[in-house]
């Protein structure tokens, strides 16, 4: 057994497991964060997306010990006391989502890539959220809910980053 | 899919993760971006019994370049080498291939020295280090000893690492002036591994090919040198009929694998379009980039 | 005076209730439940597709630290009531049954079969557990072709049964088929096949099954389409009475008709917990949900079709083969509704149908969304390979071949009435919103060029849930029930057996009641999930539309008659002077004699009144479904084909639909996308495959693809205006319909692109190396 410290959702939290348990696992069964969903197991459906040091990854192929020392946001950390964040009411607006599995997958991986390219166009999106499967929609509304998410977010001035939700 | 049960070890240095693997030899897996070796692990295909997490390694990491080499750390994120504007000059060819490498989040943790160092013949940058003839540093308690990509791919998912060594680097040529490049393939979906993959790259001078490298991903248990095809192109102009033939050159002798996203014949018919496609793009590129250097 | 006004929901894109938990993490699903002393459950299964089992060795199993218990086949079938299974009981295809045990015994009948189970403290023990139980295994001949099922020599799946043809081999005739035939101007005959692929929810199969000794009680956390239908199911197993057992469902990751009833491995997981006297937890991971949770559509058919040379379809026969793979359910049952629905919105004259079923060594044959959807690919598919024979329009051959509404309605030979059906419209709607001349003439621009483009067109109905009939409820599974209560908070609960997995019920319903009842829609509340509490219900079969969303309308309207009548002593007014709007209670036309309906309700609750008034403010409402009708419409495809690659895009895509009146247009267009999505997965990527020894060989994510958001293009939908056929409810169920006309859709358009190679398609499954193929042999033929 490995004793860990990590800082997830901005609180240090610990635990002591073995070293081949993943991340996802942690977080879920550990930490008792069960928003971050288990779908494949072998990194192909994205449902368990998380931001690990700002970049958003699969977190059934990182290894919990490998998470020690690093800063987890994982999708109840968007936003505090369950408010929603920017891009969660613009996903809600937007009806982007039906059973939900995939969600939480696809609103850490649109934070990220936000983040990183706030004026995104449809194509960008779509391939950057190419590596998250929803079974559901067909995807039309996913991404309407991250475009009006990036819209919404250029028509506030800058310097008003409270109204950025849960991006950093 | 839960891991089976394994030892674990987190070196913090270079010398301690040699040491490490001296003692286990193959029964350790090194650990390194894990995008590849934890699905692996969680199918219970692969039974280590210790895994040497090298992700401690901060001197593995890092891109440089000096007199026309560019030196990448085993450690350099994919993402790292993608943003890297080093990279994106001296490498160009890598630079393409980067990122059609799954998706961004599996670049976030996958690594440069971890997927050459796993060998999947269907992943891209096999086939960018083979054609670029490559070198691939690895240390052991003898020391350094570097491998030329034309002896480091063995076979499927097996290199010419030996069970006490660590890949610590990989070094690349720069390119030269005048120089194209192309990563083309055909995947059933964007961001899978390629049904079959080539990575071309081309130099023009004076309107001649003065270099032309050509490595395929997909169509056997390696990355696959078209020499033959490179032999054509070598002092020719650039022309659709001469592609066609490399093309026709470059799978006369390949025997592709047949599984369920291709039989052989299909692997073998888009091997011959992805050259076509791809000497032309990586000379309409050499021709921007001559007309570039002109002004 | 201020007015009192209310806000119209019914029909609004109204912003689900489902979503703030969902978005926030915050969704509660089987895998997220925990409980004190639980435990985890994982199931050796078969490395053969066919095999007897000589001997299992549990003991090194049992020695693992952490392993807790392991149960075989042997074990199971002492802790539980031997029996068929549920579902094949209740719908019974008719003919000899299987005989089997929960978990194998004797013999495994496919690669994923589950021969035991092993119960741990965590599932990464339980996994170590089955690595370690040994069992020897005698190979026997896999059949894993319907073709080598269909040889009477081939080695029975089932003993009991003596071979492999399971479904009654039955011919039915419809018209007048002989003479149609005789006197067509021509016949044709193709043999289609759709291949096996599989409903793959991200949320694989998984429940929590707790049994409390002291009060004899089995509590079940499950992911279902019916708490009831699993409550059944495990009751039966177990040998238990229905109200000891309680099922409980939260949120689902999807279904689309895999979760119905109990699985063998939930029955399993339910006997040990009873044994153990333990929660154990069983979530299944993706390779299991791939291989072993059951997969579909593996169906191929002989068809005859009788066409007259003006491209009028008159008469088909047909002869169907169905793949229902090992421990048969739903595949028996899916020929009968594939008979019924063939003819389509066409005025077929004539069909003749006989089907034959058969079991394999494959996994066993599900419910995936539309089972019965070949019908339309069968139907669709030959009208454009006539239309090609007879160098007729896609689009042109449909016309002469839809039937018009007349009155009384046309009637499918198969006996439905085809009324209120808007196909003709359907697809002129098409050739308003797709300039098709247009697109021809771009068409020949590109050949011209090299790149082959192509459009498809196809029509469908679905009887969602189907017209009224003489015979009872609109649509299979009976009467919809709801319990609506109002109570003194002012809130509206509605208590029904839906189960959403997606379908936004908890929106819609509220919807509906909402305006009905006259309060706000966030004064309702949709109760969901719990066999203690809700009525029997099931969602599937796209029956809710109509089904529930008819009873909480009538529901609804009932239960405010009785307010108002209560109301009417409270206000000394007559009942057909008051109404109730936004929460209140009022006299129609005097906004000061408003009263929050809760308040009415705690005045009803408060004793005051005599016997003769009636202040129970709960109502337990039923509806069949009125005049019940069918959905359906048309769509296109435009697509693109490199014919060096095989790989297509697919560049356009229009829906013209007709599901009666919306209730909330986001949630409905939501569906029609999912499903099309499903149907270009199924085209383009999706393929449950085996290989000749019955080798499962799509058991992960890298090899049974799913399409991504770069796979579907925007989907345009166009909404149809309806006819109404009820006087209220004019909902129409459209939860199937994508998933049923998208794949002939795409293969029209990709055939139509291939025109100029002769490329005739008569398969589903067009991956890029395929469709190579199909231009060489073409180029070769």
């Amino acid at each position: 057994m490995v004793d860990i410290t990590v800082k997830v959702n901005g609180a240090t939290r610990t635990g002591s497991v073995e070293a081949r348990k993943t991340l996802s696992d942690f977080l879920r069964d550990d930490l008792d964060l069960t928003g971050t969903h288990v779908g494949c197991e072998h990194g192909v459906c994205g449902s368990c997306t998380v931001i690990v040091d700002g970049r958003a990854v699969r977190s059934c192929l990182m290894l919990a010990v490998q998470a020690a020392g690093s800063e987890v946001t994982t999708v109840e950390g968007l936003a505090p006391d369950g408010a929603l964040g920017a891009l969660q009411q613009a996903m809600w607006d937007s009806h982007s989502f039906q059973c939900g599995f995939c969600t939480p997958g696809f609103v850490m991986q649109a934070t990220a890539f936000l983040s990183a390219h706030p004026d995104a166009g449809e194509q960008e999106i779509r391939e950057a959220l190419s590596g998250n499967i929803c079974r559901c929609t067909g995807y039309q509304s996913i991404i309407d809910g991250v475009l009006l998410a990036a819209h919404r977010s250029r028509e506030i001035p800058c310097g008003r980053e409270a109204d950025r939700g849960g991006r950093r | 899919m839960k891991l089976p049960y394994v030892e674990y070890e987190a070196p913090t240095t270079v010398a301690e993760a040699v040491h490490l693997l001296a003692e286990h030899q193959d029964e350790a897996s090194v650990l390194a971006g894990g995008q590849s070796l934890i699905p692996l692990l969680a199918l219970r295909l692969a039974r280590p019994a210790v895994l040497i997490d090298i992700n401690g390694l901060g001197e593995l990491s890092g891109v440089s370049v000096t007199d026309g080499l560019t030196t990448i750390g085993a450690m350099t994120r994919e993402y790292v080498a993608e943003e890297s504007e080093m990279v994106a000059g001296a490498v160009p060819l890598l630079a393409a291939a980067l990122p059609l490498i799954g998706h961004e989040a599996i670049r976030s943790r996958g690594t440069i020295g971890g997927s050459l160092a796993h060998a999947d013949p269907a992943a891209e940058l096999p086939a960018v280090a083979r054609a670029l003839d490559a070198e691939f540093v690895v240390r052991s308690r003898a020391g350094d000893r570097v491998v030329p990509a034309a002896e480091w791919f063995e076979g499927y998912l097996a290199t010419a690492r030996r069970p006490d060594e660590i890949l610590v680097e990989v070094r690349f040529s720069t390119a030269g002036p005048g120089t194209g490049v192309a990563f083309q393939e055909v995947a059933r979906r964007h961001g899978d591994f390629a049904i079959v993959g080539l990575a071309v790259s081309l130099t023009l001078t004076d309107g001649a090919i003065s270099d032309a490298r050509l490595a395929f991903s997909g169509v056997a248990d390696v990355p696959v040198r078209a020499a033959d095809a490179e032999d054509l192109l070598v002092g020719k102009s650039p022309s659709p009929e001469l592609f066609e033939e490399a093309g026709r050159r470059a799978t006369a002798d390949i025997d592709p694998p047949a599984d369920l996203h291709g039989s052989s014949e299909y692997r073998k018919k888009i091997a011959a379009t992805l050259v076509r496609r791809g000497l032309q793009a990586a000379a309409d590129r050499a021709h921007q980039n001559n007309a570039h250097e002109r002004q | 005076m201020t007015q009192i006004a209310a806000e119209r929901y019914t029909g609004a894109s109204v912003r689900r209730s489902e979503d703030p938990r969902i978005l926030t993490g915050q969704g509660r699903y089987v895998a997220d439940i925990k409980l004190p002393g639980m435990l985890h459950a994982a199931f050796v299964r078969s490395p053969l597709a066919h095999g007897r089992v000589l001997a299992v060795d549990v003991s090194a199993a049992r020695a693992v630290p952490g392993v807790v218990a392991v149960f075989t086949g042997a074990d199971l079938e002492a802790m539980t009531v031997p029996g068929p299974e549920l579902l094949l009981s209740l719908m019974g295809g008719g003919g000899p049954m299987p005989e089997y045990t929960l978990l194998a015994t004797d013999k495994v009948r496919f690669v994923g079969d589950p021969v035991a189970v092993v119960v741990a403290e965590s599932r990464y023990l339980a996994e170590d557990g089955c690595e370690l139980v040994d069992i020897d295994y005698e190979n026997l001949p896999p059949v894993v072709s319907a073709a080598s099922a269909l040889d009477a020599g081939s080695p029975p799946v089932f003993a009991n049964l003596g071979d492999n043809i399971i479904g009654p081999h039955k011919r039915s005739e419809f018209g007048d088929v002989t003479g149609t035939f005789a006197g067509a101007a021509r016949v044709a005959e193709f043999h289609i096949d759709v291949h096996r692929h599989q409903n793959v929810p991200m949320e694989g199969r998984g429940c929590v099954a707790s049994h409390d000794a002291a009060c004899g009680v089995m509590t079940v956390y499950a992911a279902t389409q019916s708490v009831h239908v699993t409550r059944m199911g495990v009751a039966m197993r177990l040998g238990m009475e229905q109200d000891k057992v309680r099922v409980l469902a939260g949120d689902i990751g999807g279904s689309f008709g895999l979760k119905i009833g109990a699985s063998r491995e939930e029955l399993a997981v339910a006997a040990a917990s009873r044994a153990l006297g333990r929660p154990v937890k069983w979530v299944e991971d993706r390779v299991e949900n791939l291989t072993a949770s059951g997969q579909a559509r593996e169906e191929s058919f002989e068809v005859r079709a009788a066409v007259g040379d003006d491209g009028v379809l008159h008469g088909l026969d047909v002869k169907m083969v169905i793949d229902t793979g090992a421990y048969p359910v739903m595949g028996t049952m899916v020929p009968t509704i594939i008979e019924m629905m063939l003819p389509g919105p066409y005025k077929l004259a004539a069909l003749g149908f006989e089907s034959t079923a058969v079991t394999t060594n494959k996994a066993s044959y599900v419910a995936y969304r539309g089972p019965w959807a070949s019908e339309t690919f069968v139907r669709e598919r030959v009208l454009d390979l006539l239309a090609k024979d007879l160098g007729l329009d896609p689009l042109e051959i449909r016309l002469r071949n839809v039937a018009p509404r007349t009155d009384p309605p046309f009637t499918m030979i198969t006996g439905r009435p085809l009324v209120g059906v808007t196909s003709k419209e359907s697809l002129e709607r098409i050739a308003q919103v797709v300039d098709i001349p247009a697109f021809r003439r771009r068409q020949a621009e590109e050949r011209a060029r090299g790149r082959y483009l192509g459009i498809g067109l196809a029509t469908f109905i679905e009887a969602a849930p189907g017209p009224r009939s003489p015979e009872g409820p609109s649509g299979p599974m009976g009467l919809e029930h709801m319990r609506l209560r109002l109570a003194d908070d002012g809130v509206l609960t509605l208590f029904t057996g839906q189960m959403p997995h997606g379908q936004s019920h908890q929106t819609t319903l509220a919807q509906i009641a909402a305006d009905e009842f006259g309060v706000p829609f966030g004064q309702v509340r949709v109760v969901v999930g719990d066999s203690d509490v809700v009525p029997f219900g099931l969602t599937g079969g796209s029956r809710s539309a109509t089904m529930t969303g008819g009873v909480t309308l009538h529901g609804a309207r009932q239960l405010r008659a009785k307010v108002l009548d209560f109301a009417s002593h409270l206000m000394e007014a007559s009942a057909r002077d008051l109404e109730i709007t936004a929460g209140q209670v009022l006299v129609r036309g005097d906004p000061d004699s408003a009263i929050p309906v809760g308040e009415v309700a705690r005045q009803a609750a408060s004793g005051q009144f005599g016997a003769d008034v009636d202040t129970n403010f709960e109502v337990e409402a039923s509806f069949d479904g009125g005049e019940g009708g069918w959905s359906g419409g048309s769509h296109c495809a435009i697509v693109e084909v490199d014919v060096e690659t095989g790989l297509v895009k697919v560049e356009r895509y229009v829906a013209a639909e007709d599901c009666g009146a919306l209730i909330n247009p986001a949630v409905v267009e939501g569906q029609i996308r999912g499903g099309i999505a499903q149907g270009i997965g199924a085209v383009l990527l999706e393929r449950s495959a085996y290989d000749q020894d019955g080798n499962y060989q799509s058991a992960t994510f890298m090899d049974y693809l799913l399409p991504t958001a770069c796979d579907i293009p925007r989907i345009e939908i166009v909404h149809l205006e309806t006819v109404p056929l009820d006087a209220d409810v004019n909902f129409r169920g459209v939860g199937e319909g994508g998933m049923i006309v998208a794949p002939p859709t795409v293969v029209n358009a990709i055939e139509d692109a291939l025109t100029p190679f002769g490329v005739r398609i008569y398969e589903q499954h067009l991956p890029p190396a395929r469709i190579l193929e199909l231009i060489a042999a073409a180029d070769l033929g």
